[in-house]
């Protein structure tokens, strides 16, 4: 495995300036006081804490059904951050198995393989399960599109028909 | 009697949302872009596999933080314990480097067992 990727580590413990809070006033004065010193993180190179959270309370639900188990908010940003840096190792590994391959574009192969290499083999079923149904989805999908293409390509052609037998019979003449 | 919106919104939806926790493919490519220059082309199927890859990495340390609340007997899920499920888990090695920069308070906390 090679080190040749970056990751943009930010520490657990550091609050980061969220514009949110901010806009919220006066309540998180303290706290933004603190903030304003760190350096702002664009939001959108993280993932939505929502989603995170969500998929971490349905996990604990299924874990403890019987107690109610809550989240600390800096037990959330850690989830978010270990996800975010999740992603960028899986990338990284990727890459790396995608330029051996002597290809440009990372594809769910490459990624599959990346799994296994990071030792997450238990994922690598579930994912394919995963991607299958996807795949089967799309396929349907395009499927109906391309029908839909075909019966206005007819519309058309009835339509100019229609419009204009006279330039159909040079046409055939011709 | 003409619905907009209620079925045809799920139908045309390509984003990949397969479930209700489909983390967004957009911020995942965004990331995965960033993880290193060279990463040029992703195909359409990367980011799916990504998101799922994800949401399984999110309750596998879920559910070993869980393990660590429990042993704390307590039912409020700490930062500390994300922490410890870390340290703990062989494959979770690649985030050693955040707890230990954040987590200095952990280890002054634990207490420096020496043996005497």
């Amino acid at each position: 495995m090679t080190d040749s990727r970056t990751y943009d580590a930010t520490q657990w413990g550091r609050p980061k300036f969220c514009p949110e809070c901010k806009a919220q006033g006066t309540r998180k004065n303290k706290s933004n006081q603190q903030m304003e010193t760190e350096k702002v993180v664009p939001e959108a190179e993280e993932l939505p804490k929502t989603i995170v959270r969500r998929v971490v309370k349905d996990k604990l639900h299924n874990c403890s059904p019987d107690t109610d188990i809550s989240v600390h908010k800096d037990a959330l940003l850690a989830f978010c951050e270990s996800a975010r840096i999740f992603i960028h190792y899986l990338s990284a590994t990727a890459n790396d198995i995608c330029k051996e391959s002597k290809r440009q574009t990372i594809n769910a192969e490459d990624v599959l393989k990346a799994i296994e290499e990071i030792d997450f083999t238990e994922f690598v079923d579930p994912l394919r399960d995963s991607l299958d149904e996807f795949r089967q989805k799309n396929a349907g999908k395009r499927a109906g599109t391309s029908k839909s293409k075909e019966e206005k390509k007819k519309q058309k052609v009835e339509e100019v028909a229609k419009e204009r037998p006279f330039v159909l019979d040079t046409e055939l003449r011709l | 009697m003409r619905q907009a919106g209620t079925y045809s919104g799920l139908l045309s939806k390509m984003s990949g949302r397969t479930g209700t926790h489909s983390l967004p493919l957009a911020r995942i490519k965004k990331i995965m872009k960033k993880s290193g220059d060279d990463v040029k082309m992703i195909s359409g199927e990367a980011p799916i596999v990504f998101s799922k890859a994800c949401e399984l990495f999110i309750e596998e340390l879920t559910k070993r933080s869980w393990t660590m609340t429990m042993q704390g007997k307590r039912r409020t899920l700490l930062k500390d314990d994300v922490a410890s499920a870390v340290i703990a888990t062989d494959i979770f090695d690649f985030l050693l480097t955040l707890v230990s920069e954040s987590g200095n308070n952990i280890n002054a906390d634990a207490g420096q067992v020496n043996p005497r």
